[in-house]
């Protein structure tokens, strides 16, 4: 579905990230995890074409049209009402404006967000905000997510159940998903397998682990799988080793 | 809330019209000299008498057409240098520096040579006005598209949307919220250049009324004329608001709704 191979990215004259390579297969949930710096969201901004590579090449099947990009912002547009920002990328691609705005409804509905759709961003909640924010991304029928921290300015409830109903609707559609996030228990949770990139500048792929919590998941019975606790004891060393940081043992 | 607004506006109301009372009182009583501070009933007996007369439509008439045609070509002004700044680097080059001097200098200065240039009718207020309004609006427009959340960019750039509908979508919805923010601005501006324009050299209007009263030590009719033109700017003013508060319903006013 996804591959990059040798991703040089870099804003001055020292490269942010270095020959990173990754892929995500069809149907995969990919994490990529990494300290602060280390260049994650440049790779996702360079995979969906915000930022031009040095050099490196990023394949997607089915080109930019099949990628859906949710930010770690909600980023709806304040002028335009929560149907009419879900509508908007389906009116980018064409689609009469009618349609798009029954097609929002329905995302809307599917999303728990019934009789909300007239409503302007600052006249929802976070969590409503994030979900009208999905809803735009799904409407789209992305084959590949890329979610930069998306649920991190959310409290923590909120944050759970909206995890656990993308992760569900992930299972259920069989999309892949490259993740960007700085929890390493939430890679591990979601994911199938999880990049660790070192210490920026010039990051690299630390280490690659593959996860063995069978699907479906649910985020809080998979905690409790015997293989979930040592390989977040490796990812925290393999990343404390990584920064020169002293371990963190007690906080697994 | 309701019942504090309108509190607030009762205090304001008797406040003022016992300030007016106290006016009268000391005026009538020669505590001050009328000649210099005539009585509020003076006052309105000299505006009423113009409105009586008719005397002063044809003044207002000249005033609210070079105040209007100075508000709406400097705001289309205003707009597309604006928007030709922001988005044409040369432009920018070349505009930045001519409309920061502008931006410096108190812009009324110019009205004696607005008079030599387009002579003393019309034309030379309507300018003025220009002037005073495109160079406010300009900096609404430019620093709109230059402050533009680059957030909204990249999400429409992610959508699929390219340079039109980022336009669309994004550029002229912003730049609509700081140009509207700065309309009641706009507003005042115009009708000063238009009085000031008048004040200067005119053979009708508010500003020549003005300018005539001030001439014949007419302190009843130069106060009569002040109050007129405030009432005005501020009727505008309400209606500015008015625009602002509708075209702008999606801003976000009042604490945030919760998390969840």
């Amino acid at each position: 579905m996804l591959r990059v191979l040798d991703l040089v990215l870099g804003y001055s004259y020292e490269p942010v990230v270095e020959k990173v390579s990754l892929e995500v297969s069809n149907g995969k949930f990919v994490s990529l995890v990494g300290p602060s710096g280390s260049g994650k969201t440049s790779v996702l901004r360079a995979i969906n074409g915000l930022l031009t590579p040095r050099s490196g090449r990023v394949e997607v099947d089915g080109g930019q049209e099949s990628l859906g990009f949710l930010f770690q912002d909600d980023a709806l547009l304040p002028w335009r009402t929560a149907r009419e920002n879900v509508a908007l990328g389906l009116r980018i691609r064409k689609m009469s404006k009618s349609t798009a705005l029954a097609e929002a409804d329905a995302w809307l509905n599917r999303l728990g967000l019934e009789g909300f759709g007239s409503r302007y961003p600052h006249e929802l909640s976070g969590g409503q905000r994030k979900r009208v924010a999905i809803a735009q991304i799904l409407a789209l029928k992305p084959k590949l997510l890329l979610m930069d921290e998306p649920f991190a300015s959310l409290d923590a409830i909120v944050r759970t159940r909206i995890t656990q109903e993308l992760l569900n609707w992930v299972e259920r559609e069989h999309l892949s998903v490259l993740l960007v996030t700085h929890d390493l228990e939430e890679a591990i949770t979601v994911s199938d397998t999880v990049y660790l990139l070192s210490q920026g500048p010039r990051a690299r792929v630390q280490t690659t682990y593959e996860v063995s919590i069978p699907r479906p998941r649910d985020i809080f019975a998979c905690r409790r799988h015997p293989s979930f606790a040592p390989l977040l004891e490796r990812l925290w060393k393999d990343m404390s080793d990584g920064m020169g940081a002293p371990r963190v043992e007690a906080a697994i | 809330m309701r019942t504090y607004v309108e509190k607030l506006w009762v205090r304001r109301l008797v406040s003022l019209l016992f300030l007016t009372f106290v006016w009268e009182v000391l005026s009538r009583t020669g505590v001050i000299n009328p000649f210099y501070a005539p009585a509020p009933s003076e006052i309105l007996r000299v505006v009423v008498t113009l409105f009586i007369e008719g005397t002063i439509f044809s003044h207002l008439e000249v005033t609210f057409t070079a105040a209007l045609a100075g508000l709406v070509f400097g705001l289309a002004l205003g707009i597309l240098l604006g928007f030709a700044a922001a988005l044409i680097p040369i432009v920018a080059d070349v505009l930045e520096p001519v409309m920061m001097i502008l931006n410096a200098i108190p812009r009324v200065i110019m009205a004696p040579l607005f008079v030599i240039w387009l002579g003393i009718e019309l034309p030379s207020k309507v300018a003025l006005a220009v002037v005073l309004v495109a160079v406010l609006i300009f900096f609404a427009v430019y620093s709109g598209i230059k402050d533009v959340n680059q957030l909204f960019v990249d999400r429409v750039r992610t959508l699929g949307g390219g340079r039109m509908i980022l336009l669309r979508e994004v550029y002229i919805p912003s730049v609509t919220a700081w140009v509207l923010g700065s309309l009641k601005v706009a507003v005042g501006f115009a009708f000063t250049g238009a009085v000031v324009g008048e004040f200067v050299a005119a053979t009708r209007g508010l500003g020549y009324l003005l300018q005539f009263a001030q001439s014949t030590y007419n302190a009843a009719l130069t106060m009569g004329l002040i109050f007129l033109i405030m009432t005005f700017v501020l009727l505008l003013f309400i209606c500015a608001e008015a625009l602002e508060r509708r075209l702008l319903r999606w801003r976000e006013h009042g604490p945030h709704p919760s998390n969840g």
